[in-house]
């Protein structure tokens, strides 16, 4: 398993001189393809500045980052948004849907911008949607949806473009409990079954415990990092399976 | 992002807050109306007055008047300055007449082909002869020599070159005089009544001072407006009636005359009147006459162009008002499309694609709506004031202008949307995501 994201000394310091805050401060992070690693801290330790940065929304006053082993800060602005559109699938704490257009407006949206052709986009967003069982609601107007329901179609949209890497941002941050793990579970089928590197950025001790690995940050630094006890996550596992499967048939009645 | 995609997500953009739009293209639409119905009026006009042209006099046909007589014209109507006393000539006679002299020369300049002096008289009434129904003419004019036409809907135009009297009637006289249809009206003959001025001061009963002319009907006159609808006498005719009238007046009196017309080689038009100017005589062709009726209706025409303008003006900052509130409310919709890849240069292009839409549809209502309105208004009017002319169309759509109004104001409507779509395409994806 090769390093998809090799970050080195990563220091971000908003604003300028008196009013410079450091809101990273030399961090140093390698994640491996096909892990799922929770970014865990109090709010404003810097979680969502390190995911940004980590997603190349945004450029590090200092360090560097690199992706598949190349070097990040130095792509044109144009190979990162390729790289972006391509590779990255973003879930956000809110749900940033368009309110006015369909469910399956909104989940093609990234094959839209990459300039995929209108009937092999209706087709993948279709397929996206089977995944996270809203085929049916494909026509809806997503002002119509339920928040779990629209997570969902968040997810969808994330996973339309086959991306490598899946960045969440508290995705279950809005939801109560039992939604809640409806999309975690959704989120680590994928990760399982189609080897898709999970980052996910919570406070939700309970959400981090179901990843591999827990990274934990305050003030902008790391102050731990390791490898979730194998008892902990097995609480999970059970559950896990059964979403596993249910994905696997889906799949498998989809190829026919 | 392929163009296709951006054009139809810009107008479904646009069609998301439909009240606002709407109105935004409403104020697009009422500049495209009044530019466009304005430029198809102008057409309209234009194309009318080239056609009475024609028909008025065409290639080197000139009326002339004296220097003097054009001063006097022209301070008559500037009552508001008083010039200084001019002494007349020593005989006492006034300069606005054109002297035997100045016609003497004017024959001798090159390229002038003919040249006749115009007097006017009015015959009293006009019968057809034998019958005692009079009928009051109220002008008479004369047909000159030279290249004018004359809109006939039967026989031919008066011929001046000719000896015998002749004379076009007006479709209202062939009814009146009592003939059924304008072809039986060709080759009769009418009487015309003079009354002669000497005679008529000492006359005890009208009847005592009125000659008679006989005159041979050889036209019936189509509607015109150049012409104002009267008789047309040819030279024969006039000069007959001239003499009736001025009978037993001393010779010179009776060669006063105001107007003059010629006829000269068309290509030679300018030098000739630079010439006639050094003799005291300033000629014009119905070009320069027409000339002021058109600049008088292009005046009008810029007037509400300028309206128009101004409208557009309006709904630019309408255009950059509702795109700005666009802007705003679509921060994370920004945002979240530039997490994904898609690059500044195409939301700057998809927003100015929203701006350059609504000047499409402004336009395209603009023309709709003008060109019923122009449809409408020329039925009314071929009913009404132009049931005289139909072939006048009052307003005339020309689609190549049409096309060049559209895109100059989807041009100017992008200019309009460059403001909000640069500050979109600018916005930074971490602060769009992170807005409120
Ligand atoms: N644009 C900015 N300008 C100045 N300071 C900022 C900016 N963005 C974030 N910060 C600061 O950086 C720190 C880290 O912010 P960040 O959003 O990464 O926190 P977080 O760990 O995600 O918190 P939360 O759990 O509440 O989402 C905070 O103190 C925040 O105030
Ligand atoms: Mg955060």
């Amino acid at each position: 398993m090769g390093k998809v994201i090799e970050a080195k000394n990563l220091t971000k310091i908003y604003g300028k001189k008196s009013a410079a805050f450091t809101a990273l401060d030399g961090i140093n992070l390698d994640i491996n393809e096909g892990e799922s690693v929770a970014i865990v801290g109090k709010s404003g330790s810097g979680k969502s500045t390190l995911m940004h940065l980590l997603a190349l929304l945004d450029t590090p006053t200092k360090g560097t980052i690199e992706i598949d082993g190349q070097n990040a800060t130095k792509l044109s602005k144009r190979q990162l948004n390729k790289l972006r559109n391509s590779r990255f699938g973003f879930v956000f704490q809110q749900f940033f849907m368009n309110a006015n257009d369909t469910v399956l407006e909104n989940v093609i949206l990234p094959l839209k911008i990459a300039g995929v052709s209108r009937f092999k986009r209706k087709k993948m967003a279709l397929e996206a949607l089977k995944i996270v069982d809203l085929e049916s609601k494909a026509k809806n107007k997503s002002t119509d949806l339920s928040g779990g329901q629209k997570q969902r179609v968040c997810i969808a949209r994330a996973i339309v473009n086959n991306p490598k890497i899946i960045f969440a941002d508290e995705p279950t941050g809005n939801l109560d409990s039992a939604t809640g793990d409806k999309i975690t579970d959704l989120l680590f089928a994928l990760n399982e079954k189609r080897g898709v590197t999970l980052i996910i950025v919570t406070h939700d001790e309970d959400l981090a415990k179901l990843c591999k690995r827990i990274v934990r940050i305050s003030d902008g630094k790391i102050i731990s990092d390791s490898a979730v006890r194998k008892d902990a996550q097995a609480k999970a596992s059970e559950r896990r399976e059964k979403e596993a499967a249910r994905v696997k048939r889906a799949n498998e009645k989809e190829a026919k | 992002m392929k163009l296709l995609d951006i054009i139809s997500s810009a107008n479904s953009n646009l069609f998301r807050n439909k009240t606002r739009t709407f109105l935004t293209i409403l104020a697009v639409f009422i500049g495209s109306f009044t530019i466009i119905l304005n430029s198809a009026i102008n057409s309209g006009v234009n194309d009318f007055i080239d056609r009475q042209v024609e028909s008025a006099g065409g290639d080197g046909y000139l009326e002339i008047m004296t220097t003097e007589a054009v001063d006097t014209f022209s301070s008559m109507m500037n009552t508001s300055e008083v010039q200084e006393y001019k002494e007349k000539s020593s005989n006492g006679q006034n300069s606005s007449y054109i002297t035997d002299e100045q016609i003497e020369k004017a024959s001798k300049i090159p390229g002038v082909e003919s040249i006749d002096l115009i007097y006017f008289a009015t015959p009293e009434y006009v019968t057809k002869k034998g019958s005692d129904k009079k009928y009051a003419v109220t002008s008479l004019n004369l047909m000159p020599r030279g290249n004018v036409n004359l809109d006939v809907t039967a026989g031919r135009k008066p011929d001046s070159t000719s000896s015998e009297p002749e004379v076009a009637l007006t479709e209202a006289y062939v009814k009146a005089l009592g003939y059924n249809s304008d072809e039986e009206a060709i080759g009769e003959t009418v009487t015309f009544a003079v009354p002669n001025t000497i005679a008529c001061y000492t006359a005890v009963k009208r009847e005592d001072c009125l000659k008679f002319v006989d005159a041979k009907v050889v036209a019936v006159q189509a509607p015109g407006v150049m012409a104002t609808g009267g008789m047309r006498a040819n030279l024969a005719l006039n000069d007959a009636i001239y003499q009736l009238s001025t009978e037993g007046m001393p010779e010179e009196t009776k060669r006063h005359a105001f107007q003059a017309t010629a006829q000269v080689e068309p290509n030679k038009v300018d030098e000739i009147k630079e010439e006639l100017k050094k003799i005291g005589l300033i000629a014009m062709t119905i070009d320069d006459e027409v000339g002021m009726i058109r600049t008088f209706f292009d005046a009008i025409l810029v007037v509400f162009s300028i309206f128009g303008a101004i409208a557009l003006i309006a709904a630019s900052i309408g255009i950059i008002n509702t795109l700005f509130m666009s802007v705003q409310e679509r921060t994370r919709e920004i945002g979240l499309m530039k997490a994904m890849g898609l690059s500044n240069a195409k939301i700057f292009l998809s927003f100015s694609c929203e701006a350059i839409l609504l000047g499409f549809w402004g336009s395209v209502f603009g023309i709709a709506v003008s060109m019923a309105i122009g449809l409408i208004g020329n039925e009314v009017a071929h009913q009404t004031f132009l049931a005289d002319f139909p072939t006048f169309d009052l307003v005339k759509f020309n689609p190549l202008n049409m096309l060049i109004i559209t895109l100059i104001i989807m041009f100017i409507a992008f200019l309009a949307g460059t403001l909000p779509a640069r500050r979109a395409a600018k916005k930074n994806p971490i602060d769009a995501l992170r807005y409120e």
